[in-house]
């Protein structure tokens, strides 16, 4: 069954394997390329592994600045530029900073390829430091950090959840900083920061769309293989201590609705238990057949929504699940019915049909993943830095088909074990009062 | 190398991008399918569109529209809703509803080789739903504790609050598209019901299929699934009403004590779909708060730090719509930085746009349309349905660059004057009422304040 499985996906689906042809240039910058010419556009992403887990007291926050200050300023392309030369050419870009990696993604028509090469090269050389572009974008970070962390309470818990959990870890750093760090960090912590992380050894670059593999390789060399490679991030060396215990945190504060979050520590993305794990959390919460949605909120009514996600890291990281109590219901019921589940996966091994159901959708997302250029440059991309190489895209199905349904018992019982989890509860404020 | 490759850019960059070969059928029962075939992923994405919306819910029962379309799924045919679910899940398939002003849409995207299976679900979902009376009990409930929720989240909830305050009472778009606790405390199973057998007949909907199958094979599929719905009346749209005329600025405060930054959208009367200015409007907009350089953005956030982002929308409904400014900013710069906007508005209807700003415009909407509605499936049937339900023909899409072409800066800074130069402005604000309170005299002398704990979202 499992083998047939895999057949009919590949069947459909393996046609789509996505064509990539890899490249390193002379300073240790990786070019991976993917031809598709549906549109006449392009999607750019440029992956620098540098980010929150390279920072430390004081300066939490600093990759997530780099992204916004990597758009204010350089010495060809003086401030304001970068945005109003792109756009002006029918483009448009953005950015996102993880704990791993920070991301730089750009999408234009095919005819503003000289100019972004241009462009992306200058501020990787040559990005400049004005005072008073520092201090306007620091608003900027702080005003970003109010709307999704301090007024929105998905983000507070999270914020918090991962901070509990990593004792030693910087995977407890807050992404978008702790807010006296955003008030305080320095010019020249800021330089270091860029000298440390934005080396193009440290750099790779993914080009998806109407493109030939001729000509962005020539516009890379030219553009991009000049800068000089530089010392790398110093590596990461602490290892989280194995948990022993659950932890439990709450927040108080003025809500509408309270809110339910557990971490459970799970490994590095490139480790052999990562499909596992993923088709594990997708038989838990995706789908309104998978097993936390259909007994949380369809059976027992006891939550709103459920969701469980893990992002891919260097490090041993998180997998979280995310419950919204229905009003009026006392979230340690929620609570109560969530472990009981988690628990039921370690016990017993999962049904044929239901393992289908799980597997069946991520494959599926999988590709939904790939319906446009950005998605295909951000999946391959992804793949280079956190799995092991973009050829092991091409494995994804097969991998997922594999997963056995005693692997499913066996990482259950491992990884959402009751001393392995943190639980975090956001407790709406009034309530307490009317008491 | 590089003169070469600046000849093949240039030849690019004037064609003009077209919608993809399609093809229109019509069922017995009088139900429109257009058909996209198009060879890329082997999926297949499905479209149904139902016309009414949010326009046809009936008074005091603002969501109808939407619960119904959820309902749709939760018992069909001889299926119980949980055994929907396991079938759809095991399908890898996706079944979505969404309710706009002017319609429901649901849909469907599966693999190719499950089409049959994919198709005989959603076919019992329009044509059979059963709406069992728990079911129908839950999805309400749920709905009203969303409605609650999203409270918690005012980069949300500000925009229903504008809308229920800036379009008069008893207008069509004034209602919160998912209901509020009131309207969805009246709805029952036989409402529901009633909908369903008014609304989501043969001609009353559009069928739009794109991705990877064949013609002959899916339009069997398509019939037997969908053929089995009464042929009934098309929805007889509401009579267009102008613009809510606005005589004197207004205000709305929410109070939510304990927001850190405020929250504002600040409106006036625009256009409807259809409106001979709209290519105009679309360039005069990017201009002003439809991009990251745009006016608005480069003045709030890059040059004064005051917010994450700040931007400018021209609602495109059926009835005229408005036209906002939506942003944040903390507490203590809640003035400066709505006095700012306000300054940016006169400046923009006064000195309008230069030839600069003007051909820049045009290249962004240009450069960005492919990636923003060309480039998937589910866009495409969103694009082609989007024509059908506002009556327009192909040309809306393959003729665009030349229409935005034709704009030239006299009828660019016309629409400006025209539509940004309102001076009762409409503005809502939700924050911390206790420390802005003592401000917004300054901006409006009607002023309405109601806490954020205030079931619903009508101040009046």
């Amino acid at each position: 069954m499992r083998l047939g499985l895999g057949l009919w996906f590949a069947a459909a689906l393996g046609a789509q394997n996505l064509e990539v042809r890899a490249h390193t240039l002379a300073n240790g910058m990786r070019v991976l390329i993917h031809e598709d010419h549906d549109i006449p556009n392009v999607a750019l992403y440029l992956f620098f592994k540098v980010g929150a887990r390279n920072e430390r007291p004081g300066t939490t926050g600093l990759s997530h600045f780099f992204e916004h200050m990597m758009f204010n300023g350089a010495k060809k392309y003086g401030p304001k530029q970068f945005d109003i030369q792109m756009e002006k050419n029918g483009g448009r870009n953005n950015g996102y900073t993880t704990s791993d990696v920070t991301v730089y993604t750009d999408f234009f028509p095919r005819t503003a390829l000289d100019l972004m090469f241009d462009m992306e090269a200058d501020r990787i050389r040559d990005l400049a430091f004005d005072p008073k572009i520092i201090e306007s974008e620091r608003g900027v970070v702080h005003s970003e950090r109010r709307l999704s962390v301090d007024n929105n309470n998905m983000g507070a818990l999270h914020e918090q959840v991962n901070a509990v959990a990593f004792t030693a870890h910087p995977y407890g750093n807050s992404v978008v900083g702790w807010p006296s760090d955003i008030e305080g960090w320095s010019l020249e912590d800021l330089k270091s920061h860029f000298r440390m992380g934005y080396a193009p050894n440290n750099c790779v670059l993914v080009v998806a769309g109407a493109v030939s593999e001729a000509e962005i390789l020539a516009l890379a060399k030219k553009y991009l293989e000049p800068i000089p490679r530089q010392e790398p991030p110093p590596p990461v060396r602490t290892r989280e201590p194995e948990q022993r215990g659950e932890r439990r945190l709450t927040i108080e504060k003025p809500a509408e609705l309270p809110l339910l979050m557990v971490g459970y520590h799970v490994p590095e993305a490139a480790h052999a238990d990562t499909p596992a794990i993923a088709v594990m959390n997708a038989l838990l919460t995706q789908g309104r057949s998978s097993r936390l949605q259909s007994r949380l909120i369809e059976r027992d009514q006891l939550a709103l929504t459920v969701t469980g996600r893990s992002q891919p890291g260097f490090d041993p990281g998180l997998m979280v699940i995310i419950a919204q109590p229905r009003a009026g219901v006392d979230p340690a019921r929620t609570e109560a019915a969530l472990h009981e589940e988690t628990g039921r996966l370690g016990a017993a091994e999962p049904g044929e049909d239901e393992l289908r159901r799980a597997r069946n959708q991520l494959i599926a997302a999988h590709y939904r993943g790939l319906k446009t250029i950005a998605g295909k440059a951000n999946t391959i991309g992804g793949y280079e830095v956190f799995s092991g190489g973009y050829q092991k895209l091409a494995a994804y199905e097969a991998e997922i088909a594999a997963v056995t349904p005693a692997e499913i018992r066996r990482v259950a019982g491992k990884y959402l074990a009751r001393r392995n989890r943190t639980v975090g509860t956001l407790l709406p404020e009034k309530k307490e009062a009317a008491r | 190398m590089r003169w070469l490759l600046g000849v093949l850019a240039a030849g690019v960059l004037s064609a003009q991008v077209k919608l993809p070969a399609f093809t229109r059928q019509t069922l017995s029962n009088g139900a429109t399918v257009i058909l996209m075939p198009r060879r890329e992923l082997p999926l297949v994405t499905v479209n149904v569109t139902v016309r009414g919306g949010a326009e046809s819910d009936p008074d005091g029962m603002g969501g109808l529209a939407s619960v119904t379309a959820e309902l749709l799924r939760r018992g069909a045919g001889n299926r119980s809703a949980a055994r929907f679910a396991e079938d759809l899940d095991a399908l890898g398939a996706t079944f979505l509803s969404q309710v706009s002003q002017q319609a429901t849409t649901v849909s469907l995207e599966f693999l190719e080789k499950d089409a049959e299976a994919a198709l005989s679900l959603l076919g019992e979902a329009l044509t059979t739903p059963q709406f069992p009376e728990d079911e129908v009990k839950k999805a309400i409930a749920q709905r009203a504790d969303s409605v609650r929720g999203s409270k918690d989240n005012p980069m949300m909830s500000t925009g229903i609050y504008y809308r229920a305050f800036y379009y008069p009472q008893g207008h069509p778009y004034a209602r919160p598209l998912n209901g509020d606790e009131a309207s969805l405390a009246g709805i029952g199973r036989k409402d529901a019901a009633a909908y369903h057998a008014r609304h989501y007949v043969g001609r009353n909907i559009s069928v739009a299929v794109a991705g990877s199958f064949e013609v002959p094979k899916l339009m069997p599929l398509l019939a037997k699934a969908l053929g089995g719905l009464p042929a009934g009346a098309a929805y007889a749209w509401r009579r267009a009403a102008g613009a809510p005329a606005l005589t004197a600025p207004r205000l709305l405060l929410v109070d939510k004590p304990d927001a850190t930054q405020t929250y504002f959208y600040i409106g006036q009367p625009g256009i409807d779909h259809n409106h001979p200015d709209r290519a105009a409007l679309s360039i005069v907009n990017t201009v002003f708060g439809g991009r990251f350089t745009s006016i608005l953005n480069d003045e709030l956030r890059v040059n004064t730090g005051l917010t994450y982002g700040a931007n400018s929308t021209v609602e495109r409904d059926r009835l005229t719509g408005s036209i906002y400014i939506a942003t944040f900013t903390r507490t203590a710069t809640t003035a400066q930085a709505i006095d700012k906007a306000l300054e940016l508005l006169r400046k923009l209807a006064s000195a309008g746009l230069n030839t600069e700003q003007l051909a820049s415009a045009k290249a962004y909407i240009k450069g960005t349309y492919p990636t923003d509605r060309l480039e998937t499936s589910d866009q495409l049937v969103n694009l082609v349905q989007e024509l059908a339900l506002f009556e327009q023909n192909r040309g809306e899409v393959d003729d665009l660059f030349s229409r935005l072409d034709a704009v030239t800066l006299e009828q660019a800074n016309a629409a400006a004057r025209r539509f940004y130069g309102s001076p009762n402005l409409v503005f809502v604000l939700v924050g911390n009422a206790a420390e802005i309170r003592p401000q917004v005299k300054k901006w409006a002398a009607d002023v309405v304040e109601i806490p954020v704990s205030r079931p619903g979202f009508d101040a009046r």
